[in-house]
């Protein structure tokens, strides 16, 4: 029993060690397929920026993709990129007018007010002896009205009159408290 | 020196000096009723004999011309003024700017006190001080205590004007935005960069105040 098994399991070794016969062009075509590849050159430069310009493809899940953005959309917040403070060469913040040029001792301050329903606007100040007739605004799109008006250094107080009646603030500056008449009005500050 | 030619020249002294405040009269006279111009001529002639610049005087009452004040309310208008001039140049010096006086009496009016004009003065001797009072009158009324105000811009003194017309523009914008104006001046304060006690920052000169 225990010899017919033995004999048995010789058999089945010898012919697992018989090695399939192979088709005999197999190794020409092999070759030929190895003459299209590309040269492989030696290490420098430019193969490494061809290594690195290889397209790669990356796959992942739709979670980890969602999980992606969501980093990198919390990174351009932190660093402020969507922040509402832009920073631009010509200063013009949201809470001022904005100053355009400076010459001369003189800065070129514009003023600008959104006033869709407005027929007119002028604007007021202590740079125009207050004369509601001095300095129109002139309108542009979208409701907006502007003028640019050279100021000397220093702190400016000035309104705008709607309609040669209403009396407003600018919003988008700082109020000037005028305890003598009660009328809303503005301040800008130039610098020298 | 003839008597004639004595008299000669002071009434060509005279008429110079009299063309700007001619000039002011005409504004004045074209937006004021009889009796308020002649009441507010008598605050500008008070103001000249002190020493004190007229063209604020007369900004406020064509100011209240333009809004339609009584009378009266403008002449107490220009006589408060005048009071906040006088008091701006006691404490910033006779040698004072019209635009320092104005930016004085702005701070004074906001809230600060006379010590802060003098010690701003003092820690800028040599340069304008427009654009400082104008900030500190502006950190004042947008709710920052006088004295913190005063101690941040007596502490900003080094910065140029830009930097410290930048410093109020991003502490409004920060103030608009929600934040206690005392922390948002303190936080922005912070930010103004390249100052260091000893800094002194290029710009227009301005003569110290002479000592009584």
């Amino acid at each position: 029993m225990r010899e017919e098994r033995d004999e048995l399991i010789d058999r089945i070794a010898a012919e697992l060690r018989v090695v399939p016969p192979l088709d005999p062009a197999l190794d020409a075509r092999i070759m030929a397929e190895v003459a299209t590849l590309p040269a492989h050159e030696p290490g420098g430069v430019g193969a490494a920026v061809r290594w690195l310009a290889r397209p790669l493809t990356l796959r992942v899940s739709p979670i980890a993709g969602l999980a992606l953005a969501a980093g990198v959309a919390a990174l351009l917040l932190w660093t402020g990129v969507f922040s509402r403070r832009d920073t631009v060469a010509l200063e013009t913040p949201a809470a001022a007018p904005g100053i355009l040029l400076a010459h001369q001792g003189r800065s070129t301050v514009q003023f600008v007010l959104v006033s869709p329903d407005a027929k007119t606007v002028t604007l007021v100040g202590d740079f125009n002896d207050w004369d509601a007739a001095a300095t129109p605004l002139h309108r542009a799109q979208a409701g907006a009205w502007s003028v640019a008006v050279q100021l000397v250094p220093g702190r400016h107080r000035y309104a705008f009159i709607v309609d040669g009646v209403r009396w407003i603030a600018d919003p988008t500056a700082p109020p000037a408290p005028d305890d003598d008449f009660g009328s809303p009005g503005s301040v800008v500050t130039v610098g020298a | 020196m003839t008597a004639s030619k004595t008299l000669l020249i002071a009434a060509a002294l005279l008429a110079v000096t009299a063309v700007p405040s001619v000039a002011q009269d005409a504004r004045l006279a074209r937006r004021l009723d009889a009796a308020t111009y002649a009441q507010v001529q008598g605050e500008l002639d008070s103001a000249r004999l002190a020493g004190l610049p007229t063209e604020p005087l007369v900004e406020r009452a064509l100011e209240g011309a333009s809004k339609n004040a009584a009378g009266p309310r403008i002449v107490a208008a220009v006589h408060r003024l005048a009071g906040d001039l006088a008091s701006a140049r006691r404490a910033l010096g006779e040698t004072s700017t019209t635009a320092e006086l104005e930016g004085g009496a702005s701070a004074l009016r906001a809230g600060a006190d006379s010590a802060a004009l003098t010690e701003l003065r003092h820690s800028r001797p040599r340069r304008q001080l427009t654009v400082p009072l104008a900030v500190l009158a502006d950190l004042v009324a947008r709710g920052v205590p006088a004295d913190t105000a005063a101690r941040f811009v007596v502490s900003l003194a080094p910065a140029s004007d830009e930097q410290l017309v930048m410093f109020q523009r991003n502490v409004e914008r920060d103030i608009a935005l929600g934040a206690p104006p005392i922390a948002a001046a303190a936080v922005r304060m912070t930010g103004v960069t390249g100052l260091t006690s000893g800094d002194a920052a290029p710009g227009p000169q301005a003569s110290p105040p002479r000592k009584p």
